[in-house]
């Protein structure tokens, strides 16, 4: 009985501690994400109470042409970002592992971008691409290319121009790469050399193998970070020119806070969820293939 | 021991906690005792802001003191969602300074106080006030709004370089001492003044629909056209004259090439800075509002003292005072033979967001500023012309725009227009805007785009109605 008392106290202790985690968590997340689900079936303008109208905010999405659109913006986004900034990260990573002078000077040089606030950066990124007094656009006509592209102003260029963009911020993905590269054990390079591999095999079979779950944790993270991208188009472009760079979030927002359509836009929030887990998912799934954990 | 270190860090704890409580800011600091609080959330920042704070302040110490009442002025971004967020939580502000296009989306979702019964008490009628911007306070017959500051806009262009292209322009059958008077005209005149470089780039542009970019869903009334009908509720994107204003701003697209005027834009810089085309006088001709006035004294002085200093030319006869002036604003011109005038009204709005605590008060400060005296104080600081009917004529000769007339007599024309009423406004400007853009790009033809906006707007709207239906059989 009176083990059972302290049992009770205990948990009761334990509980209190945890109260402000656990009421934070109830209040501003569990609340929030259920009120989410049940007005993503309402017609909810923030002002007036919610309407129960059933599936006809997702239905609406099938027939939401920006909706579509905004769906393949980000997902042309991603596929510029994506696996262009894995490869540039995993290149940088290993450029960064090599022994030189001065490398802490070269790791602290990339890892610096990362470190400056998004729309900081955006308003720098916003005269490189200035078409004519752009540093970008000043160099490739000194390169002799006459009419350099309007970066920003295009439909064509938009969204590259967002993708290069984005590379910027590339240093907190290298140096999780670098910690990788770090780890990777010198006898598997000591022992593919002795059994004379070249650099770009021992790349393949011991370097990309040996940081594959690093590969697979900054997939991950990327592929949520792209479906979220938000910051850097609405500062930019505000999703012009002709809405080439109106992304999903960016949709959603407008949804919810200038056309006051909060169902909608919870609906449209469902959707991403969905996207998200079904992209993470089968990234999970093909892990199974490529990913190789150490001692397993 | 323990104990002890568990106490001084409580006190640490208690002791700073303590302080915020008692010594810590408050909401209400450098208030008067006694005073009602009225706070008011104003979307100006820079010069429009202080010179709200001086309206405020002159409120303060004199109305304000005799009624008990205090102003709190706080200037914010965002204002639109921040009224709307604050609103729907129940802890909105006493007065916002929203735009004219806010007003039917926040009526419509009941989120302002209605204004009839408290105007009539302080006499403030449909007397009081211009017709454009009375009847673009109301939605569905209710008063929901007053005028903070109007925004008419009109055609500024630099005189300086009409007069060094004179010749050019008599030779093309222009006359280089007025305003073009018809579109047709604009678009000679800028043939005229535009200049190219030696590679084909853009130098000086006559004058560009797509600058200063603000201007897209009134650009149909230059040409006789509505954005919809409230009769019908119909959306009339796609008729003649819509498609023709739409035209017009790819004629310049076709001319120029999207390239090239990009290019020139983006050498530009905002509108609030030096770098502004129309005072780099790189851009000849812009549809802009009377505020340019203070603008371009503030950034581009010498445009505005050709002979005398500012301060002295103030005081000289108007015709005098504008020969001290490098640019000149006149009507923007009309694309329909006869319709002369034609200009879009907007203003800034005063509205009392429902569950406002000081509704009385509130609208005391709002009547303040509707006094004659208070108005043109106010729209002079701001170079603006007034929403009052009576005008002194002080406030024409001194008003630091030496073009005021024009705007007064664009605000009194019965082709004066406002944005239409629409409920889902946010929704129309945004895919106004985008279509716009898409036909300067040329990336879809004028006759497309604005099919695309009118099937899209009209399904939105069409929705909106269903589900107010709906809301209505539930109640």
């Amino acid at each position: 009985m009176i083990q059972w008392r302290n049992e009770i106290r205990q948990t009761a202790k334990g509980l209190a501690f945890l109260s402000p985690w656990l009421i934070g968590f109830a209040v501003f997340m569990a609340l929030p994400i259920g009120l989410s689900l049940y007005l993503s079936f309402c017609d909810y303008p923030l002002l007036q109470p919610p309407v129960f109208v059933g599936l006809r905010n997702y239905h609406a999405m099938l027939h939401d042409s920006v909706f579509w659109e905004s769906l393949r913006n980000t997902g042309y986004y991603a596929l510029l970002t994506l696996p262009a900034g894995m490869i540039i990260a995993i290149g940088a990573a290993l450029l960064l592992n090599s022994r030189v002078r001065g490398i802490s000077i070269y790791r602290a040089i990339i890892f610096l971008p990362s470190l400056v606030p998004l729309v900081a950066s955006s308003m720098v990124w916003l005269w490189l691409f200035n078409t004519r007094l752009g540093l970008i656009n000043t160099i490739l006509r000194y390169l002799g290319i006459a009419h350099p592209p309007g970066w920003l102003t295009t439909t064509q260029w938009a969204m590259p121009s967002l993708a290069i963009m984005s590379f910027w911020g590339l240093g907190n993905t290298i140096v999780i790469y670098l910690a990788g590269l770090q780890d990777v054990p010198k006898e598997l390079y000591e022992a593919a050399e002795i059994d004379g591999a070249t650099p770009a095999r021992q790349l393949w079979h011991v370097t990309l193998p040996g940081i594959s779950p690093v590969i697979f944790f900054n997939l991950i993270m990327a592929i949520i970070g792209v479906v979220q991208n938000f910051t850097v188009p609405y500062v930019m472009t505000q999703g012009g020119p002709d809405r080439v760079t109106y992304l999903f979030t960016m949709y959603l927002y407008d949804n919810a806070f200038s056309f006051l359509h909060m169902g909608y836009a919870s609906a449209m929030a469902w959707v991403e969820l969905l996207i998200v887990l079904i992209l993470t998912g089968i990234a999970f799934w093909s892990s199974r293939h490529w990913v190789h954990y150490q001692g397993r | 021991m323990k104990r002890m270190l568990k106490n001084i860090g409580f006190g640490l704890l208690l002791v700073p906690a303590l302080a915020i409580l008692f010594f810590g800011p408050r909401q209400k600091a450098g208030v008067p005792k006694g005073r009602v609080v009225v706070t008011y959330w104003e979307k100006w920042t820079g010069p429009e802001e202080q010179d709200m704070k001086v309206i405020v302040n002159d409120f303060n110490a004199t109305v304000g003191r005799k009624k008990h009442i205090f102003v709190q002025f706080v200037s914010m971004a965002d204002i639109d969602k921040k009224t709307l967020i604050a609103t729907a939580a129940g802890v909105p502000p006493d007065i916002a300074g929203l735009w004219d296009n806010d007003i039917a989306q926040f009526a419509s979702l009941g989120a302002l106080t209605p204004l009839g019964q408290l105007a009539r008490e302080h006499g403030i009628t449909r007397k009081t006030y211009k017709k454009v911007y009375w009847t673009a306070c109301h939605y569905h017959g209710r008063l929901y709004a007053l005028v903070s500051t109007p925004a008419d806009i009109a055609l500024f262009y630099n005189k300086l370089i009409f007069k060094r292209d004179a010749g050019k322009l008599r030779a093309a059958g222009l006359n280089p001492n007025q305003a073009p008077q018809t579109i047709h005209q604009l678009d000679a005149y800028a043939r005229v003044l535009t200049k190219f470089g030696p590679h084909g780039q853009l130098l000086r542009a006559g004058f560009l629909p797509t600058e200063p970019g603000w201007y897209f869903p009134e650009v149909f009334f230059w040409f006789g056209g509505h954005i919809w009908n409230a009769k019908t509720g119909k959306f009339t994107l796609t008729s003649p004259q819509d498609v023709a204003a739409y035209r017009w701003i790819a004629s310049y697209s076709k001319w120029l090439g999207p390239e090239a005027i990009n290019s020139f834009t983006s050498a530009q810089g905002n509108f609030e800075s030096s770098q502004n085309p129309f005072m780099l006088r790189t851009l000849a001709m812009e549809q802009q509002g009377p505020w340019m006035a203070n603008y371009i004294y503030t950034y581009s002085k010498h445009f505005s003292t050709l002979h005398w200093p500012y301060a002295k030319a103030l005081t000289m006869p108007l015709a005098q005072r504008r020969k001290n002036y490098g640019w000149a604003a006149a009507p923007f011109p009309s694309a329909v033979p006869g319709m002369k005038d034609v200009s879009y009204c907007g203003f800034d709005a005063f509205v009392i967001p429902r569950g406002a605590r000081h509704i009385k008060q509130a609208f005391t400060f709002i009547a303040y500023v509707q006094r004659q005296r208070v108005m043109e104080r106010l729209c002079s600081m701001m170079s603006k012309n007034s929403p009052l009917r009576k005008v002194s004529k002080s406030f024409i000769e001194h008003n630091p725009n030496p073009y005021i007339d024009v705007f007064e007599k664009l605000a009194n024309s019965p082709n004066a227009r406002g944005l239409p009423k629409i409920p889902i406004m946010p929704q129309v400007i945004d895919e106004l805007n985008t279509e716009a853009q898409a036909v300067a790009l040329l990336e879809r033809t004028p006759t497309r785009a604005l099919e695309k906006a009118q099937h899209r707007l009209q399904r939105e709207y069409d929705n909106y109605e269903r589900v107010q239906r709906l809301r209505r059989a539930e109640k």
